[in-house]
């Protein structure tokens, strides 16, 4: 038994030859929104598969809710909800009948109330008896987590929550899951490649990558510790690197002086004045974009000079 | 367990009663097999009719024996819609509920079941509208009504079992032509055994279809009582692939 809402021990995935999972280990208290970050087939699928028990772990252990995923999976069961990355529902259904099929399921009494106090919640009852398959992305989205909140799960796992949402149904999904936090207690744990999605939601996030956690902490730690402020300055006439190099690495190309820093902003008026002829200033504080490129050695860069020499291959192959 | 087998059943049926083309298919098929096989002996002579097939018109006799492989077919879809299951990701949804994996089974087998029962008065009406006359033996065609729900279900989980670790449609189609196209012929649903060569004897005796459909002429041509026999041999099939499916889907059912 643990206090904590989730407990990862050393889990090892692993499929024939394929290592999906190479020893995870976190761990997630009550009423926290932590979130998983990797790049695609980092192993956050399979984490969160292991976790609501569809797959069992190669080797460790894992608590939710203060069970074992493996040996009392049922009761792991019955206590989180799930929300797929691509959106499970059924399109011949309507909302109300999956609703009352997945109560059904999950075994909770009373369901027709919690039902329409969750399509009230959720702004959806007007649309409960259309079938689902006419319903936009957004809405049918808001239904899965209707469905997932019906039983009041303990932990709500949402699998990259916000795939395939536009822009505004993106953020009302962020909402609702601050809301269902806030309202409901419930600790949620949500998979993203969105940086910007993990510092607007989680309190915590882990950045795994080939199936390891390389960095656990809050957005800000993480920033503190693996990020990095990039100032740039536009200037006239020659620099002396060498005063520069005092706060971090420096560049210099085209009349651009690039320096590399920490806590950038109490830099500034001493960096601007080691550097004669300042015409510009610009400060790109630390993000989890450049600590995951950081951590994950994925750069978009150069996925972007691949598409362009690909891009050039076709043209010349069909000349 | 009962709760979710029920609730997943309620899903099979209305997404069965919703679909146009499942309509069509209940009732298209059936009356494809009246007007082109049903026809197909017309001409025979009466007595030869008597003598062999103990009825004066050959639609009568294949009537019980269509209704018989129709249970058996659509068996089949309780494959199907559990692959479809797989690929919609519907079925993880399930998995990360408390649902056993039986119900599932279950679910589906008592889907497909229901399905086969709908083209039953279907059948019936369509064969009186050609001028069958029946025979009716009560208490047969209460042993012959639970034989098609045996069968059934038994069909279904049959094939269900044999495409569980698969997520690939192609599977429940061709698992099940090579079920259904051999049990049809090596049974009694559409000729007498007594042209039957010895070999083929040997096995229209231990084929199911054959004991569904004889509780049926019973019931509904012949009007003779019930063969108990017939009815326990087909509720053994039903429980032996139940219990298969049942074993085969809790060790082997996987999300996707």
């Amino acid at each position: 038994m643990s206090v904590s809402a989730i407990v990862a021990e050393g889990l090892v995935k692993r499929y024939g030859d394929v290592t999906a999972l190479d020893g995870v280990s976190f761990e997630v208290a009550r009423g926290e929104v932590f979130g998983l970050l990797g790049p695609n087939g980092a192993g956050k699928t399979t984490t969160i598969k292991i976790l609501t028990g569809l797959t069992k772990p190669t080797a460790g252990r894992a608590y939710v809710a203060g069970f074992d995923v493996v040996r009392e999976a049922a009761e792991v069961k019955k206590r989180v909800g799930w929300v797929a990355s691509e959106v499970i529902v059924d399109d011949e259904l309507t909302a109300w009948e999956n609703l009352e099929i997945q109560a059904r399921l999950v075994g909770v009494g009373g369901w027709r109330e919690r039902a329409a106090e969750l399509l009230k919640y959720f702004g959806l009852l007007e649309a409960a008896g259309r079938p689902v398959g006419k319903f936009s992305t957004g809405m049918r989205k808001r239904l899965e987590v209707a469905m997932a909140l019906l039983h009041g799960p303990e932990v709500l796992f949402m699998d990259e929550p916000t795939v395939g949402l536009d822009v505004g149904a993106r953020v009302g999904l962020w909402e609702v899951v601050r809301q269902i936090n806030r309202d409901f207690g419930v600790t949620v744990l949500l998979t993203t490649h969105y940086m910007e999605e993990a510092e607007e939601l989680c309190r915590r996030v882990a950045i795994i990558n080939r199936g390891r956690v390389v960095a656990v902490g809050s957005p800000d730690e993480l920033k503190a510790r693996y990020g990095v402020d990039v100032v740039e300055l536009e200037v006239e006439g020659p620099v002396d690197a060498a005063a520069l190099s005092a706060f971090g690495e420096v560049a210099i190309r085209d009349g651009v002086v690039v320096v590399k820093t920490h806590g950038a902003e109490e830099k500034l008026a001493e960096i601007v004045k080691a550097v004669n002829g300042v015409k510009s200033v610009r400060v790109k504080k630390a993000s989890l974009d450049t600590v995951f490129i950081n951590l994950t050695g994925a750069s978009i860069e150069g996925e972007q000079v691949d598409v362009r020499k690909l891009y050039m291959r076709v043209r010349w192959a069909r000349r | 367990m009962i709760a979710q087998t029920y609730a997943l059943y309620k899903r099979e049926v209305l997404k069965l009663f919703r679909s146009r083309y499942m309509w069509l298919m209940l009732v298209a098929q059936p009356l494809m097999w009246i007007v082109f096989f049903g026809n197909s002996l017309a001409g025979l002579p009466r007595g030869f009719l008597a003598q062999y097939f103990g009825v004066e018109n050959y639609l009568a006799y294949i009537l019980p024996g269509m209704i018989s492989i129709s249970m058996m077919s659509t068996g089949m879809f309780a494959s199907m819609s559990l692959v479809f299951d797989k690929r919609v990701g519907y079925l993880k949804r399930v998995l990360t509920t408390p649902t056993p994996k039986s119900a599932v089974l279950l679910a589906k087998a008592a889907g497909a079941m229901t399905r086969g029962l709908l083209m039953v008065p279907i059948i019936l009406a369509a064969g009186a509208a050609l001028g069958v006359g029946y025979r009716v033996n009560p208490a047969s065609l209460a042993a012959w009504l639970l034989a098609l729900v045996l069968a059934g279900v038994g069909f279904a989980s049959l094939f269900t079992l044999l495409t569980v670790n698969t997520a690939d449609v192609h599977a429940p189609g061709v698992i099940s032509n090579f079920i259904t196209m051999p049990l049809m012929f090596t049974s009694t649903a559409l000729f007498p055994r007594d042209f039957f060569p010895q070999w083929l004897k040997a096995i229209s005796e231990v084929n199911p279809l054959t004991y569904v459909t004889e509780l049926g002429r019973d019931a509904l041509v012949y009007g003779a009582p019930p063969d108990p026999s017939a009815l326990l041999y087909t509720a053994i099939f039903a429980a032996a692939t139940l219990s298969m499916g049942v074993a085969a889907v809790e060790a082997k059912l996987t999300a996707d």
